[in-house]
């Protein structure tokens, strides 16, 4: 029926439209916007918006004082907590899934499983294996830890302690002067160690959103809150580096993975709230070079000493303390070093953020490695996040046995390598 | 009070005598003191009566009681009540059989049993001499020199022993220290960061100098040193900082002849004045102790440096006279120590112990040179001290710039930075391993 063939309208018609592109139309008319200043819900909604909308194209500098710009009532987070299962609390605060052991990079090469107690003839084959350095610079190094040990234990004269500042007067030191000793022992191998900013107690301050309640009583009775977290961390010192850490693993590998769900409120825990300035920092201010985090050291204080515990009936309860503190500790590190490359809450991190900490009482040292793959947890932006972040971790490992006679017995090989690999992390 | 009394007072006072009644609370307020001003006004419920309030009468002194040997006294113990006309029993002093550190009375000072009869002139960290470096000098029986040795300052000349963008990471570490390392807008006081920043820097030498991995860094200890200068003994006891212990002693500065020289030389007199003054005179010592705050044994014997931090502690401050004068004892106090356990009384060598101390901005750097320990008299060879005061590193820091008159006379940030400073304080690190 060729004869009854209308001419096809010219909108409808298909065919070399398939690889053009599409013609865009200048509207004749502006979008039609909720109102910016009536009292209604769709003027909140885009005075939300436009809120965003503002931090997100603001410089560095302004977008962080934003987004700490108003004081409400907090939530102060304590890494170091009395707290029984703390760590499930944190997991659940910071959406970050726990791996016992570390990640693969410093697994020992001879077997897959993380390296504990290591057996004499293994080690002394090969001491130095897998780490960068030569087996001469590992001897060296495990003497440098021996006289450290014995500087702060045995060779220089000390008062007796005061009640709970044994810590203080006795391992303080120790750790400081050991971090110090290695980290520029190991600039030799670990180039980033030349230009690194080695910090002794600094400050870690961190400040989020997670979560929301509906306001009980008050002329706001009823409406959602988002609840508000702060961390302030003041580990016994942390390198900062100028070049970031590679990831662990991918992002996408903790799609799956298990988070605690706590429908209870955190004052349940105990959390408590107070309203202070907001506060992001990683240990120094923005115009610092170095804005990525490498290691932090901690040390466990006399109160939650294992002796402590112990005496209290709480020795089980120490392991999890260790991972309380790191997970805290680790995530205000890394979440800061995000909202320094301009990262936030509605901008979430292109690159996963990686740290690592050491946690010791003098004696026990527990390794960790966390990686940051989402900032985005407060209600809005997490409804639809898969990402979660990851913490490895390790159980405390003794690294000496005791110190007699101007001598340290039972020195353990593994720690001084585990911590030499994490020394040595770099790009 | 009873409302009716109230009343009643209310009534009777007149609008006039209401005046006095405050202008003489006020005066006895001001004759008495002002401890009165806060106690609550006397209800003076009765008109006639005196309004002053007295002060009250001074304690008399207890009656002498005479105790006559041989006369017992008949006290009322025994009727276990007073009796009036019978003395008051005097019970024997009672003693705790075991030992409670809150009740503890120490015994007079001639029963220590640390007591000496010749007293002892110790200085600490506190001490604050009044004549500064020059009693220090006549004190350690020690020559003045100003100005580093040149030797130390040619070794950093040479761009191997300088730290790559040495400039740039020292303003870094010196914006760290001050602007960057607290989140408060205006730094903190706290000068320690500054301190640890540059030995951190000059840390990142260790892996193209290997002499300078043979150093420790220790620090809280504590350091004794004993001496006799004439007819007075003299100590130096105190934790004063941070020491850089070292396997190697330091080369000697001045050679025999220089040193033989400074026999010629005579010490200071700052007559009348007594060398002794402002330092802590006690009868209570132990005696001849040298302790260098750490054991026989261990691997550092020797002192590298010594960094003092001005205004660390604030319960004290010094002038910076005073400062030097205490930086200069400490050194010397290292150096006696060593010398008496490494070497006995006879000195074959002498010692080198360096100092460096701060306040933040203003650096002082000494080195010390120990040649004998035969302080007793005047004569004879002397210690030698090579002293720079006053160097400053930058010449101002400031978070606000400062403007007088609508112009802009410091600007915000580091201003005046001085390269030269830290070349000295890096020469006086690399000292020895270079």
């Amino acid at each position: 029926m060729s004869g009854c063939h209308e001419p096809w309208p010219e909108n409808l018609t298909h065919g070399s439209f398939v690889h053009t592109e599409a013609v865009v139309k200048e509207p004749n008319y502006p979008p039609i916007l909720p109102s910016l200043t009536a009292k209604s819900k769709s003027a909140r909604q885009r005075q939300v918006v436009e809120h965003v909308n503002k931090i997100c194209a603001a410089p560095l500098a302004e977008k962080l004082s934003l987004v700490t710009r108003i004081q409400w009532k907090k939530y102060v987070v304590y890494p170091q907590t009395f707290a029984r299962n703390a760590d499930k609390w944190y997991q659940h605060l910071t959406k970050t899934t726990y791996i016992p052991g570390l990640p693969e990079k410093f697994r020992s090469p001879e077997s897959p499983e993380k390296t504990t107690e290591k057996e004499g003839s293994e080690s002394a084959a090969a001491p130095a294996a897998g780490l960068d350095i030569d087996d001469e610079a590992f001897a060296v190094i495990r003497d440098l830890v021996t006289q450290i040990i014995l500087q702060e234990h045995w060779h220089t004269k000390k008062h007796t302690p005061f009640l709970y500042r044994r810590q203080e007067l006795l391992v303080g030191p120790f750790l400081r002067n050991l971090v110090t000793e290695l980290t520029f022992t190991l600039a030799k191998f670990n180039p980033l160690f030349r230009l690194c900013s080695l910090d002794i107690n600094p400050q870690v301050n961190f400040y989020w959103r997670r979560g929301q309640r509906i306001i009980p009583r008050g002329h706001r009775k009823g409406r959602q809150e988002p609840t508000r977290f702060q961390i302030d961390d003041h580990p016994n010192c942390q390198i900062r580096i100028t070049e970031q850490l590679p990831q662990f693993a991918q992002m996408e590998a903790f799609y799956d993975a298990e988070v605690p769900e706590i429908t209870v409120s955190p004052d349940k825990m105990p959390l408590f709230k107070r309203q202070y300035d907001n506060h992001i920092f990683t240990g120094a201010k923005l115009p610092d070079p170095a804005r990525y985090g490498h290691t932090q050291f901690h040390l466990v204080p006399d109160q939650y000493h294992r002796d402590q515990m112990a005496k209290r009936g709480h020795s089980d309860h120490v392991e999890v303390f260790l991972r309380a503190n790191a997970m805290a500790s680790l995530f205000a590190w890394t979440g800061a070093q995000a909202m320094y490359q301009g990262f936030w809450n509605h901008e979430d991190v292109t690159r996963p953020f990686v740290s690592q900490a050491v946690i010791t009482d003098g004696n026990f040292f527990s390794f960790f490695c966390y990686q940051l793959n989402t900032v985005a947890l407060s209600v809005e932006t997490d409804a639809n996040n898969p990402r979660k972040n990851a913490l490895w971790g390790t159980e405390s490992l003794r690294l000496y046995e005791s110190v007699k006679d101007g001598e340290v017995l039972g020195l353990d090989d593994g720690v001084i390598r585990l911590l030499i690999s994490f020394l040595m992390n770099k790009p | 009070m009873f409302p009716e009394t109230s009343r009643c007072v209310t009534a009777a006072l007149s609008p006039f005598s209401q005046t006095a009644l405050w202008k003489d609370l006020s005066r006895c307020s001001v004759t008495h003191g002002p401890a009165l001003c806060c106690h609550q006004p006397r209800r003076h419920l009765s008109v006639s009566r005196c309004l002053t309030a007295k002060a009250p009468p001074p304690p008399r002194s207890p009656r002498e009681k005479v105790h006559i040997p041989g006369l017992e006294m008949v006290t009322y113990a025994d009727r276990m009540h007073f009796v009036p006309g019978l003395a008051k029993p005097v019970s024997p002093q009672w003693e705790r059989s075991y030992k409670d550190p809150r009740f503890y009375k120490s015994p007079p000072r001639h029963e220590m049993p640390l007591y000496k009869e010749k007293p002892c002139y110790i200085f600490n960290q506190r001490s604050n001499i009044l004549e500064g470096v020059r009693q220090a000098l006549w004190l350690t029986k020690t020559k003045l020199i100003s100005g580093l040795p040149p030797q130390l300052l040619m070794a950093v000349e040479d761009p191997a022993n300088q730290i790559p963008d040495q400039d740039e990471r020292v303003q870094n570490a010196i914006k760290h220290a001050r602007f960057w390392d607290t989140t408060e807008e205006r730094p903190n006081k706290d000068n320690t960061a500054l301190l640890t920043n540059l030995l951190h820097l000059c840390a990142t030498l260790k892996c193209s100098h290997p002499a300078t991995s043979r150093r420790t860094l220790a620090e809280e200890y504590s350091l004794a040193a004993s001496w006799s200068r004439g007819e007075d003994l003299f100590q130096v006891r105190g934790r004063n900082g941070l020491l850089h212990n070292c396997m190697d002693p330091l080369p000697a500065v001045s050679g025999r002849e220089e040193v033989a020289e400074t026999a010629a030389h005579a010490l200071e007199s700052f007559y009348p004045v007594s060398p002794t003054i402002d330092l802590h005179k006690t009868q209570e010592y132990r005696e001849n102790v040298n302790c260098t705050g750490f054991r026989a044994d261990f691997p550092y014997p020797h002192a590298h440096t010594v960094y003092f931090l001005d205004g660390a502690d604030t319960r004290y401050k010094l002038n910076r006279e005073q400062f030097r004068a205490k930086m200069l004892m400490f050194t010397f106090g290292n150096a006696l120590a060593r010398a008496h356990i490494l070497y006995g009384s006879v000195l074959d060598c002498p010692i080198t112990v360096q100092a460096v101390g701060t306040n933040g901005r203003i650096f002082q750097f000494l080195v010390f040179q120990l040649n004998t320990t035969d302080l007793t008299g005047d004569h004879g060879v002397k210690n030698q001290v090579w002293l720079e005061g006053d160097v400053m590193l930058y010449d101002f820091a400031k978070v606000r710039p400062r403007i007088k008159k609508k112009q802009v006379v410091v600007p915000a940030g580091l201003a005046g930075y001085k390269p030269e400073t830290f070349s000295k304080f890096l020469a006086l690190y690399l000292h020895g391993a270079v």
